[in-house]
């Protein structure tokens, strides 16, 4: 069951990055780091706004939004000055904002831990199966499927969706047919960040708000990424899954080599799908 | 001036560095060249095989680790477990190479990093082998080698072996069939060069000397720790190669140099601001040079004149 919600996180950090990659053809490394933002800023928020039931649903709203604002102003001041040039200088892009980020995180939130509490309706647990299961999971299980949904619903019965589908099989007839793929790019972009800042603050009362949390995000999320197909969207939502139960139960079963049991899958996919289970292979 | 005169001329001019320089500076030029060499290793990948490693403090970090952990754990001397550095740096280079090898351009990256990150979590989690997060302490060198200028000599002696030695691979047959699978893989592979074997061979080069450069800072710095494996370490090499100049095999030496100064000048009054003030040079040098690092090209075409005889 946990390895259920950790799947969730990860699907939510993981879908973000796989369609910011689909559209934009960019490998957003950054993407760790907008999640750690989405947590210290439920960090801040749950501390600042005053203490009523409904300030933790306020926060959880607010925190992506703003996430969602700083990609936004990542994408449009410095993203969009290097499509088209070589991938390698927009991964060396990505990476630097690592640094920045970090940086300025580590500078306005300082080094220590930080912690943030469950909201009281959430704070207990409950009987799964007759095991004692923290029930503040259960809106994490509960949400990110709707957000699954809700990306599907989106993708599939939205112009929008559809405009986003036809610009990961071909940017450049997309263009052609009159679309304005330079706004659809700062879309995509803040959509992904907001998911990204939307798991961080999901992920915030489960764990230590902690400045590593970008590069430990960052590397899993990739792996989901790789294994269910970069751009792909159903292949992230099953991989993230695969990935949550994996690490859940490998912490149970091989504590130590859990994560190596996780990259060695990754190396078996890429040997014989590079492309992942559900992506497409590069032309 | 003939480049093998600028070679004799730095090198008369390191040699005497001693005398003349407060232990200090001697500690910062160690630093240099360790950093250079590293970041030489990581170019023979990046400026003459076309692949560019997000994951390159795996290899640092273990080239740190294996002679620290037998000096702690084994009890050997230093100079015999130097030796373990490029051998197990070289083995896993060897192992994580196999597949990355298999990737082109992104991927390549992606997996470099990720497989970086595996390192850098076993190093972390292993708590009973390589003390985790506390990393290993009193890792020094002998008491012949324990002064500042002693030690400055051996690691100016191993570099400049190690950079002799890839110069070599450079120039070599093997460098040139290289710069064929770099520019073009698919006509390499026609005129019958295994284009896999090649990258993966580099890999492991590149990988041992990276490990080279890790066994020297181990000893340098009296301690190793499981950052050395984490991907703001991978971050350096590029950073100085980039600064350098990719195409000259001097250039990373030159970026180590400027590379390393900055440092100092910036950490020296903001320690905590470096990696932002690195995260900021890199951004603006992408997003502001028009032509990207192209923009550049006269000041490397320069310095590759002046240094390289490839």
């Amino acid at each position: 069951m946990s390895g259920l919600s950790v799947g969730m996180f990860l699907f939510l950090v993981s879908v973000g990055m796989s369609l910011i990659f689909g559209v934009t053809r960019i490998v957003n490394l950054a993407h760790g780091s907008l999640y750690m933002v989405g947590a210290y800023l439920m960090v801040t928020l749950v501390e600042v706004l005053p203490d009523r039931s409904w300030s933790f649903w306020l926060a959880l709203l607010l925190a992506p939004l703003g996430v969602a604002a700083l990609g936004g102003l990542i994408e449009m001041g410095l993203l969009r000055r290097i499509y088209g040039r070589d991938p390698l200088m927009q991964l060396i892009l990505t990476f630097g904002l690592i640094l920045v980020i970090g940086t300025l995180v580590l500078l306005a939130w300082g080094p220590d831990n930080k912690s943030v509490s469950r909201p009281e309706a959430l704070a207990g647990s409950v009987q799964v199966f007759g095991q004692p299961f923290p029930s503040y999971y259960l809106l994490v299980l509960g949400l990110a499927p709707a957000v699954a949904v809700g990306l599907w619903l989106i993708f599939y019965r939205t112009r929008w969706g559809m405009l986003i589908r036809a610009a990961t099989v071909d940017r450049e007839m997309l263009g052609t047919l009159g679309v304005n793929v330079a706004a659809l790019y700062t879309q995509v972009f803040v959509f992904g960040s907001w998911l990204a800042g939307l798991g961080g603050a999901l992920a915030a009362p489960t764990v230590a708000v902690a400045l590593g949390m970008d590069g430990d995000v960052l590397t899993t999320a990739f792996v989901v990424v790789v294994i269910g197909g970069l751009g792909s969207f159903a292949g992230s939502f099953i991989s993230a899954l695969l990935v949550g139960l994996l690490q859940s139960f490998g912490i149970l079963i091989f504590p130590a080599v859990s994560i190596v049991l996780l990259f060695a899958i990754m190396a078996i996919v890429l040997i014989v799908r590079p492309w992942g289970l559900l992506g497409r292979p590069e032309e | 001036m003939r480049p093998s005169r600028w070679l004799g001329l730095l090198a008369v001019v390191l040699a005497l560095a001693p005398f003349a320089l407060p232990p200090f500076f001697l500690q910062l030029l160690t630093e240099i060249a360790i950093v250079g060499l590293f970041a030489t290793a990581f170019n023979l990948l990046m400026g003459f095989g076309g692949m560019v490693s997000f994951g390159h403090a795996a290899y640092f970090a273990l080239g740190a680790y294996a002679p620290a952990l037998l000096v702690k754990r084994a009890g050997l001397p230093m100079l015999l477990a130097l030796p373990a550095a490029p051998l197990v740096a070289a083995a896993g280079a060897l192992f994580f190479g196999f597949f990355i090898v298999r990737l082109s351009h992104t991927y390549f990256a992606m997996l470099s990093l990720a497989f970086a990150q595996i390192v850098f979590t076993v190093i972390f989690k292993w708590k009973a082998l390589t003390g985790g997060d506390d990393g290993l302490l009193d890792v020094w060198p002998p008491a012949l080698l324990k002064s500042p200028a002693a030690y400055y000599y051996f690691t100016l002696a191993i570099v400049a072996l190690s950079l002799a030695a890839l110069h070599a691979i450079v120039a070599s047959p093997f460098g040139y069939a290289l710069r064929s699978v770099r520019e073009n893989p698919r006509r390499a592979r026609f005129i019958g060069i295994n284009v896999r074997r090649h990258q993966l061979v580099a890999f492991v080069i590149s990988g041992a000397f990276s490990g080279v450069a890790g066994g020297l800072f181990a000893f340098y710095n009296g301690s190793v720790f499981p950052d050395f494996a984490y991907f703001t370490k991978s971050f350096e090499p590029l950073v100085v190669a980039l600064l350098g100049g990719v195409q000259s095999f001097f250039g990373p030496l030159t970026g180590a140099f400027g590379f390393k100064i900055l440092e100092w000048l910036v950490s020296r009054q903001w320690p905590v601001y470096w990696p932002l003030f690195l995260g900021i040079i890199v951004v603006l040098v992408i997003v502001v040079l028009p032509q990207g690092f192209v923009g550049l090209a006269g000041g490397r075409r320069l310095w590759s004149r002046l240094t390289s005889k490839a």
